[in-house]
């Protein structure tokens, strides 16, 4: 196991400057809490993420999961608790945090190019310097010769590739992933897993990626959280130990496929619960 | 260039067939019938009118294009103006927008002799109720434009640490585009009808007032011709703003079927 869960996290005390975290931890989440009025969205999620680590959330809909990528990201306030990227408190939208979304949330009046230089406007960065990484980027995920066209000339898969490369422009130091898959069909969804894995690799960022895909949380993962439902917090964790580079034809192999059924039985466990 | 080109005029086609035949049948029936040319001019002699009295056409013309044009432009900017104010400030959209939205009822043609009382009847009172009667679907059209922000592309610009302007700028108003064209394309005929109106209630010059000059002297022919030219000023006018828009809203597929074109 890369990196232990913090359950104790909440008890520790926190020294006035805040807690200093260790080289190998990047993100910590501590006794986060979300409610919306009397509605609980996440009873109580603590959890270390480790520098380079590619760790999934798993759980059905409607479990909380985007809630707390959306608060790490720093777009949405914890109730209680707090979230810490590298050793700072998320107050808001951070540098060092790259987002991909369910959908691709391209502008549909900028090319390719200018999407994924979108980032790098808001961020008033020197933009001149960050035009052959945005090239870089798109030749890594194959879609270089279409950087002059408008995302409604690409494919879906293609358009959420564009939204990847957008995400790792300004070169964060973690990738939140929300449901990034889930609307492309199955063929494209497999191999938008490998490419990922392969843009990762060279890159080695951390990745905290949501999905309610058993599949895709064992076969991209280091680690992977279970989020149930009721009550929403983490009801199951797993580390993934396969060998990488991973291929597609290891969701054949038995040691895969044990992952899977583990993950399988935990939220079918939650489910009844 | 040359495809897109033969397209337009394939589309062109047909409306302008059956234009030239409506003309056709116009001018036929008024000679065969003997339709006196007080009632019914035949084409032939409005277009006579516009050829040989063109410097009396275009002396009205210019005025009320001036005004139209300016009212236009004016109610684009407050338009857009006023719907910054109610995107971003809520006593503005939740005190003044609903007030806006009602008072849409109010016919503004019956405002023009109120508008001659108060600004008398020169430029100010048709500039006046061109810029009203053009400035409220400017304001709603732009006003939707901002709000239809997708929320998914909204955050997505908070995550990348975009500010309100920046948001506004780069987001918001590309998005309000086409729906800033569509106000316009309504607006323009709107300022067309409220500078005539005006000119019709108390004016001495402008093409309202040779309407209605013409229409005192009983000369049919040159009231219609009055009333071509007027209208063909009225379809370049709305032409020049649905080229600017397909040259803005370059993103957009092209449509099948292009709206007609009013005026």
């Amino acid at each position: 196991m890369r990196s232990a869960v913090a359950t104790e996290a909440s008890e520790r005390a926190p020294s006035p400057r805040g807690d200093a975290l260790g080289d190998a931890t990047t993100v910590r989440i501590a006794s986060v809490k979300k409610s919306y009025g009397d509605l609980e969205a996440i009873r109580e999620v603590s959890c270390d993420v480790a520098d380079g680590e590619f760790l999934s959330v798993l759980g059905p809909s409607g479990c909380g999961k985007s809630t707390l990528l959306m608060m790490i990201a720093g777009l949405i306030a914890p109730s209680a608790g707090e979230i810490r990227v590298k050793d700072a408190k998320v107050v808001g939208p951070r540098r060092e945090v790259g987002v991909v979304f369910q959908s691709p949330v391209l502008l549909p009046w900028r090319t390719v190019r200018k999407n994924v230089l979108f980032p790098i406007e808001l961020m008033k960065l020197p933009r001149s310097q960050f035009v052959p990484r945005a090239m870089e980027l798109l030749r890594m995920a194959k879609i270089e010769e279409f950087a002059e066209l408008l995302p409604r000339q690409l494919s879906g898969g293609m358009r959420q590739r564009v939204a990847i490369c957008r995400a790792l422009v300004h070169d964060p130091s973690i990738l939140l992933m929300d449901e990034p898959f889930s609307a492309l069909d199955a063929i494209t969804r497999d191999e938008m897993g490998v490419e990922l894995l392969r843009i990762w690799q060279a890159n080695r960022k951390t990745v905290i990626f949501v999905t309610h895909s058993i599949r895709e949380a064992a076969f991209l993962s280091d680690r992977v959280l279970v989020m149930g439902r009721r009550p929403a917090t983490i009801i199951d964790e797993l580390a993934i130990d396969l060998p990488r580079p991973r291929h597609i034809a290891m969701t054949e192999d038995e040691a895969f496929n044990r992952y899977v059924r583990h993950l399988r039985k935990a939220i079918e466990a939650s489910h009844a619960g | 260039m040359r495809d897109d080109i033969r397209r337009h005029a394939a589309a062109l086609g047909w409306p302008v067939l059956v234009t030239v035949l409506l003309l056709l049948a116009w001018e036929i029936a008024v000679r065969t019938l003997g339709i006196r040319w007080i009632i019914l001019p035949p084409p032939s002699a409005v277009f006579e009118v516009m050829v040989t009295r063109y410097d009396l056409l275009l002396t009205h013309l210019w005025p009320s294009l001036y005004l139209t044009v300016l009212g236009f432009v004016l109610s684009v900017i407050g338009g857009i103006f006023v719907a910054v104010l109610i995107t971003y400030s809520s006593i503005v959209r939740k005190g003044f927008y609903p007030v806006i939205v009602v008072s849409q009822v109010i016919p503004k043609i019956s405002i023009a002799p109120l508008f001659i009382v108060w600004f008398g009847t020169g430029t100010m009172s048709s500039l006046l109720l061109a810029f009203l009667i053009a400035f409220f679907p400017m304001t709603i059209n732009a006003a939707m434009g901002f709000a239809s922000v997708d929320e998914d592309i909204h955050r997505m610009a908070r995550t990348f640490m975009g500010s309100r302007w920046q948001i506004f700028w780069k987001v918001r108003m590309p998005n309000a585009l086409p729906y800033i064209f569509g106000g316009m394309k309504i607006s323009i005929t709107l300022a067309i009808i409220g500078v005539i109106v005006s000119e019709f209630v108390a004016s001495q010059e402008g093409i309202g007032y040779l309407i209605k000059l013409a229409g005192g002297l009983l000369d049919t022919p040159l009231m219609m011709a009055a009333i071509a030219v007027l209208s063909i000023s009225g379809l370049a006018l709305y032409a020049i703003i649905a080229g600017a828009e397909s040259w803005a809203i370059y993103w957009q597929p092209p449509l099948e079927t292009a709206g007609a074109p009013g005026g």
